[in-house]
């Protein structure tokens, strides 16, 4: 029962809030005031601020799942719209800055399928064998607070020390005296970083945004999205129109809410569906993902321009390759796209179809000579490229190891599928895969099955019982939760499995192969995993 | 640090691990109506704990549960230990909070100690627990966390002796300091207590003194990695050996190669009769257990249960027979003669095997939920 509790009270904090809109008089004073109100219960104002707080720096959610807790664990009443104040408020005034997050964002776009690897063993098997090892290296503290941290693990989990990679050695002493000063100094309070991201001006970000994404499992898009000034201080509203690739429009409207100046968090509706968007924003480029908010496994790379001034830019060529000696439409987009097209040697203009600042649409023709990957421009605008492909002589499946979890079935965790996408190559010249002259051509439709991984997962009908791959789009979405009396041991319908794209070449099946593992339901799944 | 076999041990077990299944969602109140059923002397009984609240006894000779008890408080790990007169059914219980003493007679509550003694006190016994032989004592190892205003604080762990007599609001009547990361203890007739944690230790439970009986993490072979022990099953057996299953790996050469070491399973066993104690391997590690017995008629053979219910002979370091099993089991346990094997843990079903042939005999089928990591006990009245 009690666990129920805790993931029903996560899954109403897991939304870093936009509710501010209906209360603008919420702001930076009132947070403070807030603060005091809430906290001054167990923790004691100093000079420095309030105790244990004052001492750290996080991330938006590293805040929400700080105060989460609090309610969680330790009784703290607090409503949903105060909650969101306080974490804009720490957020902003003791975040981290871009720089600090580089290497980890991942966890924030929840990228739930990273397969992290980290140089030190010991970070891996102290910290990141129970949750990633970005929660931690998305923190500063000073050493005093990593070992309130180390304090606080066992006396909340107080079998981190019987666990494999804690029962084999002195946990405790390794996580004071080693742990404690390693994440003192890589990870410290005080920063150079910090201290100059505070001092920059805002950031401009109201206007139209050129928008270029991939969704795995459905394919590439592109749009305009349009910000304007919402109702209280960094709340954006935005609206977003666009299409597929396939032709199908796509449409949004939502609101944005701007954390430590650059981390950049909407609630959108598209076409219905609610998403979300984790993108951070620095000098006219928005980056990162834009997921289903009730699905956050199935999402999207997005990257986005502001059409303004001295902010040209080609974000992606949709699509962006060509075989060779074919004709085909292309689309460029980006910001500022004025200017002569800068089309590749080789590749010739047929046509251009349409053109505005965020979109050139052009058909032309690839000649054999073209062969290989080359830069588009747009007048002053560079950063994409075309591939221009003989014959695709490699499949990759991409992600090349995934983890979908068995949910549904009358549980209270739903089904997490698993999405792939067919990375074609072309072999280069001397018609080896694998040599250096291989060139990546780009994501392609694939026909998709699976099989088992091995004579385990043959002995155990995975394939099966473990779920569905459909065959068009690469999406696979698992079994039902639960003993399942029809398996050898009453197993759950979990499953190891052989993920198989294949594309026809010249009549020759070209095939790739990835790793699928259907998993247990994660139990716990807090915003930062 | 040296590589232990744990990531390959952990590898392998992974499939196995996200196989084991649990019921506790189809738990059910216990009917009370059987509470006040005495049990008979010179019966055969098997207690079981369960979700939800549920301490089982069953009649052995028949196969089906006798009697119920209701259990306070929250549930979690239900490992029991009986009393040396087998009247009194020891229980951690209530997310490994609580040691509570249970009259198997009447169902009632007539021991009970807290782990935490302060009331800004977290204390948690992970396993550690048992009876003294003359049942006049209770020894537990608790790891105490101070919940101070801002910040927790993580205490000693401490070894604490009570007064089994001493009711409702027991109290630690001698405390002395424990080693980190203790876990299951069994107590000798001669008053001798061995636990197990970094080592396996002796203690005077007098004076609290620890001397290391069979060394665990500081066993340094040259030939083999390091041990990896997972174990917090307490089983009081028949034969009264206080077994311990670990896995380790041999090296080819002096070269210390994980890569072509021989991956094995061992056990720590002290027989409690004579003080006797041994750690040995016995068989190629080729699949996880959680639960080991040694059979009580024939020294030469451990059987180990998970996935699996299987049959080693120590000599020779050899599986003489292994047996699928309709689902996984936890704990395995055996009746005084040695004839009958019990898997129990996990589920709601008790697995009735012949110990000689492994041939599955039935089920018994408990009234509620998930047994989880619960460790039952057999015993004669």
């Amino acid at each position: 029962m009690k666990i129920k509790k805790i993931a029903a009270a996560m899954s109403g904090v897991v939304a870093v809030g936009l509710a501010l809109a209906s209360s603008p008089a919420v702001a930076a004073a009132s947070a403070e005031a807030l603060l005091r109100a809430k906290c001054l219960a167990c923790h004691t104002e100093t000079d420095a601020g309030f105790s244990r707080i004052a001492d750290q720096r996080k991330s938006p959610e590293g805040w929400l799942m700080s105060i989460a807790r609090m309610q969680i664990v330790h009784g703290l009443k607090i409503t949903d719209e105060e909650r969101r104040a306080v974490v804009k408020h720490l957020a902003d005034t003791q975040g981290l800055a871009p720089s600090e997050t580089e290497g980890s964002r991942y966890a924030l776009e929840r990228r739930l399928n990273t397969m992290e690897a980290f140089e030190s063993e010991q970070f891996t098997q102290m910290c990141a064998r129970c949750h990633s090892g970005a929660r931690v290296l998305l923190q500063r503290r000073p050493a005093s607070e990593w070992e309130h941290l180390v304090h606080f693990h066992l006396g909340q989990y107080p079998t981190a020390e019987f666990q494999a990679f804690g029962r084999d050695r002195d946990w405790l002493g390794i996580a004071l005296k080693e742990v404690v000063p390693d994440l003192a100094g890589k990870l410290p309070l005080e920063s150079e970083a910090w201290k100059a991201w505070q001092a920059r001006a805002p950031q401009a970000v109201d206007g139209e945004w050129s928008l270029s994404g991939h969704m795995t499992g459905r394919g590439g898009f592109s749009g305009v999205m349009k910000v304007s000034a919402g109702k209280a201080q960094d709340l954006h509203a935005l609206s977003f129109e666009g299409r597929w690739d396939d032709g199908k429009p796509m449409a949004g409207k939502g609101q944005a809410l701007i954390y430590t100046g650059y981390e950049w968090r909407a609630d959108l509706v598209v076409d219905g569906t609610p998403m979300r968007q984790v993108f951070a924003l620095e000098d006219g480029v928005l980056r990162g993902r834009m997921f289903l908010r009730d699905h956050d496994e199935v999402g999207a790379d997005v990257v986005a321009s502001l059409q303004r001034d001295g902010n040209a830019r080609v974000l992606a060529v949709h699509p962006a390759y060509l075989k060779a000696g074919d004709e085909g439409e292309l689309r460029i987009v980006g910001s500022k796209l004025e200017g002569e097209v800068g089309l590749p040697q080789g590749v010739s203009l047929l046509e251009t179809v349409r053109r505005s600042a965020s979109e050139v649409v052009l058909r032309v023709r690839a000649e054999a000579a073209a062969r290989g990957v080359h830069p588009v421009t747009v007048g002053a605008a560079s950063g994409g490229s075309l591939a221009v492909y003989e014959r695709i002589g490699e499949l990759k499946v991409l992600p090349a190891y995934a983890v979908a979890r068995i949910g549904g079935n009358g549980t209270p965790t739903a089904k997490v599928e698993a999405r792939f996408d067919a990375e074609a190559w072309d072999a280069g010249p001397d018609g080896q895969p694998g040599t250096s002259d291989d060139f990546r051509i780009g994501v392609v439709p694939a026909r998709w099955s699976v099989e088992p991984f091995d004579e385990v997962a043959v002995r155990d009908e995975d394939v099966k019982f473990a779920g569905l791959m459909d065959e068009a789009s690469g999406v696979f979405v698992p079994g039902g939760a639960g003993p399942n009396p029809l398996r050898r041991m009453s197993a759950n319908n979990v499953g190891n499995l052989k993920v198989v794209a294949e594309v026809q070449q010249g009549g020759t099946p070209v095939r790739g192969e990835g790793q699928l593992i259907v998993a247990p339901q994660r139990w716990n799944n807090p915003p930062i995993p | 640090m040296k590589n232990t076999m744990i990531g390959g041990a952990l590898r392998r077990s992974a499939r196995a691990a996200a196989v084991a299944a649990c019921v506790a969602g189809s738990a059910m109140p216990a009917a009370a109506a059987n509470e006040s059923l005495a049990l008979q002397p010179g019966s055969e009984y098997l207690m079981v704990a369960n979700y939800p609240n549920n301490l089982n006894v069953v009649d052995v000779a028949t196969a089906s549960v006798y009697k119920t008890c209701t259990l306070p408080d929250a549930f979690g790990p239900g490992l029991t230990q009986i009393s040396p007169d087998r009247r009194t059914a020891y229980i951690l219980n209530n997310r490994f909070g609580t040691i509570y003493g249970i009259e198997l007679d009447s169902c009632k509550v007539t021991f009970r100690a807290e782990m935490s003694l302060a009331d800004n006190e977290r204390a948690k016994s992970i396993a550690s627990f048992t009876i003294s032989a003359d049942g006049k004592e209770l020894y537990a190892v608790q790891n105490p966390t101070t919940i101070n205003r801002d910040h927790y604080r993580v205490g000693e762990p401490r070894f604490v002796v009570y007064d089994s007599s001493a009711g409702l609001d027991a109290r630690p009547v001698r405390t002395f300091p424990a080693p980190r990361q203790s876990t299951i203890m069994q107590a000798a007739p001669d008053g001798t207590l061995y636990l197990a944690g970094q080592n396996l230790y002796e203690v005077d439970v007098k004076t609290g003194e620890m001397k290391v009986k069979l060394p665990i993490r500081d066993w340094n072979r040259s030939t083999h990695a390091p041990l990896d022990v997972l174990y917090i099953w307490p089983v009081q057996t028949p034969q009264r050996d206080f077994t311990i299953l670990y896995t380790t790996a041999e090296y080819q050469d002096d070269k210390q190669d994980m890569e072509t070491a021989e991956f094995q399973y061992g056990y720590l066993n002290v027989n409690l009769l004579t003080g006797e104690a041994e750690a040995r391997e016995f068989g190629p590690l080729t699949e996880i257990y959680f639960t080991g017995l040694r059979s009580p008629k024939d020294r030469n053979i451990i059987y180990g249960l998970l996935h699996r219910l299987t049959k080693y002979d120590i000599a020779e370091g050899k599986l003489l027979q292994a047996v699928e099993l309709e689902h996984t089991y936890y704990t395995l346990l055996t009746n005084h003669d040695g004839s009958r094997l019990y898997l129990t843990g996990t589920f709601n079903d008790i697995a009735i095997y012949d110990a000689d042939s492994l041939t599955k005999l039935g089920n018994v089928q408990l009234p509620g939920g998930d047994m989880s990591l619960g460790t039952g006990q057999v015993f004669v009245r």
